[in-house]
């Protein structure tokens, strides 16, 4: 069980953290430069915070009332580093066995963790002869042979390509359940967050926002709130009214108005969510379908960011709406688009959820 | 040709005490420089390496005064004597040594060092099993390069040491009383020899650095 709450400031940049994690896996999500990696560094008793206190299983690793702060070496807190930090003067053995007591034990115990990882063979190759997902197996050895009471994990895979990553996502999933430890897994990518964590904690300029468990992302209901809560999709509040013409729905917002279809939506005050994958770019020259149900709108390309199989694109549509919408990267590459690029896209009526509104159901 | 051979041991004498001197100080210093964050590390720096471009002779006024005017360091005797030779070759050689040793320091990935820091490790065994073994190569290098120019100084050596036949005549400054004496062949015997210890520490670093570089390049 960790639970920390700490508060540090660098440059005018000021961190205020509030978490509890249990025997589960958290996943720190945030953009770049909102603190993620700091807090990281914190737990791990590599940064010193302002005030504060970080417990650990009954353990207080810092405390500012009590004046406690433990050295890293002391806290037993397990630190997987995003470019990895293998020694590069030391065989892959050696990097295990680093971890462990020296002498003929520890390095048969790190051969264990090597064979473990699926590194057998590998044993006397140095970092600079190992594959990126080797290397990162080497790491996660390491990192376990230590035996930490806490893991964290700072966007380990981010350098990994698809088939590897899912794989290692697979073995930390594995380790989680038998090592029976917290883990804490920062990253800003969508995937990995599905597919690993347990608990979503929300960071944003520094503050942890807010956290809820990841299933919260599938319900019905309270989905598009908790995507919105990640910074990811468009959400919109409005009113919804019934149409004269065929059995559609109008949601009309403050700077948006869409196309509904009929049976899935109720009339009255609505919040309104579009996944980013659901928004379709529309190819110039090919005829827009009926079924988009007119809501085509024009936009011009803000920002592009590759994300692996897709990219993520922010347009600014001409009703000052910036809009989140992921790609696939081939078709994207045919279209050509780059930030500053005109574009049409249009948003089909069955990719909106809906909502009854009101406060908010957090 | 044996006439040479009182101020080669002597200068081999010197050297063995100023290369300890060198590592541990410019070590050091290079160390602080390189990870230590202190009021003044910009003037510090600057003043590190300004015997580099003074005339060794403002250097070596400069020590002669220093130690000339303390009364605790003058009753020591070290002026004209032996230590004043050791003195006078790590001040001498101290600039590149330092320079060498933070840059080693500086390429070694913090980060590195913070994994070993969390796998349970305290400073001193990180800086031993870590920092050290990454920071070799250039370190090495930077004792080449200083040794070498310890062993061959000769203003600094001149001004606080004098230059005393079998007590404090390094092989520079022999060759100096050799051309003034018109022997040049002897000052054509010890010229060559330091050109030759010149030459094979040159290739030493060479090849460390080479080395390095294959290293690099298999990353």
């Amino acid at each position: 069980m960790l639970h920390a709450e700490f508060a540090d400031s660098f440059g005018n940049f000021s961190l205020r953290v509030s978490l509890t994690l249990g025997m589960e896996t958290g996943v720190l999500f945030g953009r770049s430069g909102s603190g993620k990696s700091m807090t990281l560094r914190t737990l791990a008793g590599l940064r010193t915070p302002s005030e504060g206190s970080v417990l650990l299983d009954e353990r207080t690793l810092y405390s500012s009332a009590e004046r406690i702060n433990l050295p890293p070496r002391e806290r037993n807190v397990g630190l997987l580093f995003q470019n990895l930090a293998l020694f590069p003067h030391m065989t892959a053995l050696d990097n295990v066995a680093y971890a462990l007591p020296p002498g003929r034990k520890g390095r048969e115990h790190a051969a264990r963790w090597l064979a473990r990882m699926r590194m057998e063979g590998f044993e006397d190759r140095l970092p600079a002869r190992l594959s990126g997902g080797q290397r990162q197996r080497v790491a996660l050895a390491r990192a376990l042979a230590a035996e930490p009471k806490l893991l964290l994990l700072d966007e380990p895979f981010s350098a990994l390509d698809g088939p590897l990553r899912r794989s290692l996502r697979r073995e930390l999933r594995e380790i989680r359940a038998e090592a029976g430890i917290p883990i804490l897994y920062v990253t800003h990518q969508i995937e990995d967050l599905c597919s690993l964590g347990d608990r979503v904690f929300v960071i944003r300029d520094g503050q942890t926002a807010e956290s809820f468990p990841v299933e919260r992302l599938w319900e019905k209901g309270a989905r598009g709130e908790a995507w919105s809560a990640l910074g990811w999709g468009n959400l919109f509040r409005g009113r919804i009214t019934p149409c004269e013409s065929d059995c559609a729905c109008r949601f009309e917002g403050e700077r948006v108005c869409l196309s509904l279809d009929g049976g899935a939506h109720s009339p009255g005050e609505s919040l309104v969510f579009v996944a980013p994958d659901k928004i379709r770019i529309l190819y110039p020259d090919i005829p827009v379908d009926p079924d988009l149900g007119g809501n085509v709108f024009s936009a011009v390309v803000e920002e592009t960011a590759p994300l692996g199989g897709s990219i993520r694109l922010y347009l600014a549509s001409e009703n000052g709406v910036l809009w989140q919408a992921e790609h696939p990267s081939e078709s994207y590459q045919t279209l050509r688009l780059r930030p500053g690029s005109k574009v049409r896209f249009a948003v089909p009526p069955a990719g909106i959820e809906s909502w009854s509104g009101g406060p908010s159901p957090r | 040709m044996t006439a040479m051979l009182p101020p080669l041991l002597l200068s081999l004498r010197v050297l063995l005490f100023a290369v300890p001197l060198l590592v541990l100080l410019g070590g050091g210093i290079g160390w602080l420089l390189a990870r230590a964050n202190f009021p003044g590390k910009g003037f510090v720096s600057l003043l590190v390496q300004l015997p580099l471009i003074l005339p060794p002779s403002v250097m070596g006024f400069y020590l002669l005064f220093a130690i000339g005017r303390n009364p605790f360091l003058k009753s020591l005797g070290i002026l004209f004597s032996f230590p004043a030779l050791v003195l006078a070759a790590t001040f001498s050689a101290l600039p590149i040594m330092i320079q060498s040793a933070r840059a080693a320091f500086a390429s070694v990935d913090g980060e590195l060092e913070d994994a070993a820091r969390t796998l349970g490790k305290g400073e001193w065994t990180v800086f031993r099993t870590v920092t050290l073994p990454l920071a070799r190569r250039t370190l090495l290098v930077g004792l080449a390069l200083s040794a070498a120019r310890a062993l061959g100084d000769f203003g600094v050596s001149l001004m606080i040491a004098g230059n005393i036949p079998g007590r404090t005549q390094t092989l520079p400054l022999y060759i100096y009383n050799r051309v003034e004496t018109l022997d040049f062949a002897g000052a054509h015997v010890a010229s060559l020899l330091l050109v030759g210890t010149g030459f094979a520490s040159l290739y030493l670093v060479r090849r460390l650095e080479e080395g390095r570089n294959e290293r690099r390049a298999a990353c």
